[in-house]
């Protein structure tokens, strides 16, 4: 059983998420965090085997979640699949640079998550 | 400016029809006034900065904002509720997000979080005196409608 972080201050987003996700049949439990410092405690608290990331939240927003992420030794290898609305280039670029191991665009769908999850070892 | 609204209508479209699972029907734009009197009952905002300064708005009376929340939640709402604010934030998030692709060959942009402003003829502060706000409305749900209004205004003479 993979335990997988879903990040998105939208609850009604979380729970399309999470049913897209829950569509693969990949057994797993999900937790839930509202920004990125909420997905800080959590990765504390829990083993996170994959995190499923928006970009845009209050408090502490995704990318700086990344970043922090990926300066923490601890937390190098952990896939973390950015999941958001920002679409330009430059953000997908951005996001890669900080560490983020795939990008899925909102609105999110089941087949994006397969394409994209085939690719991680989880 | 009104070459920067045409991926704002095309990602409209694309994000209800996606995303809604609906069908939006375009009509004739408009430029609309800071104080004109309207019926929208809630109305959700994206400012944004970078190199252009400005917003897009989607606006729409109860009931489609509660039919949208019923599809996307899969249970029936009856008022404005956090749901339905949740919702129409989301919406206009994505659309904010996905409009971007088709302005990055112009400038880089940041986008806010979503506000809500709920209530009749509630009022709307645009960024910028003198930017020209244009106002798609669309059909939806057959006989509702919504609106999409984009300002927006290049800071570095692009």
């Amino acid at each position: 059983m993979k335990n997988v972080l879903v990040v998105d201050d939208s609850q009604i987003m979380r729970n399309i998420v999470k049913n897209s996700f829950a569509a693969l049949d990949i057994p797993c439990r999900f937790l839930e965090a509202t920004n990125g410092k909420d997905a800080l405690n959590q990765l504390e608290e829990n083993k996170i085997d994959l995190v499923l990331l928006d970009w845009n939240m209050p408090k502490l927003s995704g990318i700086e979640f990344l970043k922090r992420v990926r300066d923490d030794e601890r937390y190098t290898q952990l896939p973390v699949i950015m999941v958001t609305s920002e679409a330009a280039k430059y953000n997908v670029v951005e996001a890669l640079q900080a560490g983020a191991t795939d990008y899925i665009i909102k609105p999110v769908n089941e087949q994006k998550f397969r394409e994209k999850i085939s690719k991680i070892k989880l | 400016m009104e070459k920067y609204i045409h991926p704002f209508i095309t990602v409209c479209e694309d994000v209800f029809r996606d995303f809604v699972g609906t069908k939006l029907t375009a009509e004739r734009p408009y430029i609309s006034s800071r104080n004109e009197e309207h019926e929208w009952e809630i109305s959700a905002i994206i400012g944004f900065t970078g190199e252009a300064r400005g917003a897009v708005v989607i606006s729409m009376k109860k009931e489609p904002a509660l039919k949208i929340t019923d599809i996307l939640t899969g249970h029936a709402h009856t008022d404005i509720d956090n749901e339905v604010i949740d919702a129409t934030g989301e919406i206009v998030n994505i659309i904010a997000g996905n409009a971007k692709r088709g302005l990055e060959e112009t400038f880089k942009l940041i986008i806010s979080l979503p506000t809500i402003v709920r209530g009749k003829n509630h009022r709307i502060t645009w960024p910028g005196e003198s930017t020209r706000i244009i106002a798609i409305p669309f059909k939806i749900f057959e006989s509702d409608s919504l609106c999409l209004s984009v300002a927006i205004e290049s800071i570095t003479g692009a």
